[in-house]
């Protein structure tokens, strides 16, 4: 008779994926958080130009303009992707691991918006510095040495 | 783990046609290799239950939904912490906590051929 049932019949018993891809990697806020670092130095370096000089005063609020945009965005995709991490992949039992966890994600993207609000290059290192972390503590809990780098 | 269910003998086959057993189908691969996505699992709600069996529960936040693990362990408020055998592909009690008892709809005995 067993043999003879329709699986379409049977109620479902779910043995599902927390996640589609299973796919994290804090190296995608840290892609994010160097762009801001390199946009705020960028701001930082840009010298005005005489205000009597008419195209070299629209150059320089396009460039300026570009670099402001840049830093937001990224700002903003750092953000995203720490968040990410924070909900979706960490779970109850590592903060017995690391119970400055929650702490650690949330001074993070504080720092992104911080990095959006303002020009501040303590910030911005403070950004990288805290994605390190999380970096550290990501490959930790997969059992992996994955050493710390930067694209920049 | 590689505790595979066994496939159902007769008992199994006239329990079921008793209406003391239920069939599952299940969907997802979190209890892979014991169970993978198709297997049709064969459920006792009255057995008795210890650690190391999987069982059929009912999801904590989704009542309507229900959930095939394994029992890691049994806590001492008599509820169940329940894990997939593929840790990497499974939602479990990682993610939402220990299951209750009365949560706890019955163990899977075997697998149907």
């Amino acid at each position: 008779m067993f043999d003879r049932l329709n699986k379409m019949n049977f109620e479902i018993a779910e043995a599902h994926c927390d996640a589609p891809c299973g796919v994290y990697d804090p190296s995608s806020a840290r892609l994010g958080a160097e762009s801001v670092l390199s946009m705020t130095k960028k701001i930082l370096d840009l010298k005005a130009p005489d205000a009597s000089d008419a195209a070299a005063t629209a150059a320089y609020h396009n460039t300026l303009t570009r670099y402001i945009l840049v830093k937001e965005e990224q700002a903003r995709i750092a953000k995203e992707e720490i968040l990410i991490l924070w909900t979706d992949y960490f779970k109850p039992v590592h903060l017995e691991t690391y119970p400055n966890l929650h702490d650690t994600f949330w001074k993070a993207a504080k720092l992104c918006s911080a990095c959006k609000v303002e020009v501040s290059l303590e910030h911005a290192n403070e950004l990288m510095t805290a994605i390190k972390e999380i970096h550290e503590i990501f490959w930790a809990t997969k059992g992996r040495d994955v050493p710390w780098f930067t694209a920049s | 783990m590689e505790n595979k269910l066994p496939i159902a003998d007769e008992f199994e086959e006239l329990a079921y046609n008793r209406g003391l057993r239920e069939i599952f189908l299940i969907e997802g691969d979190s209890m892979f290799p014991a169970l993978k996505n198709g297997d049709l699992v064969l459920i006792n709600p009255n057995a008795e239950i210890a650690v190391g069996d999987i069982v059929l529960a009912r999801h904590p936040f989704k009542k309507s939904v229900k959930i095939i693990k394994r029992i890691a362990e049994i806590l001492p408020d008599e509820k169940y912490f329940l894990v997939g055998d593929n840790p990497s592909e499974s939602s479990d009690c990682r993610s939402f906590g220990a299951i209750r008892s009365e949560d706890i709809l019955g163990k899977a005995i075997c697998r149907l051929p």
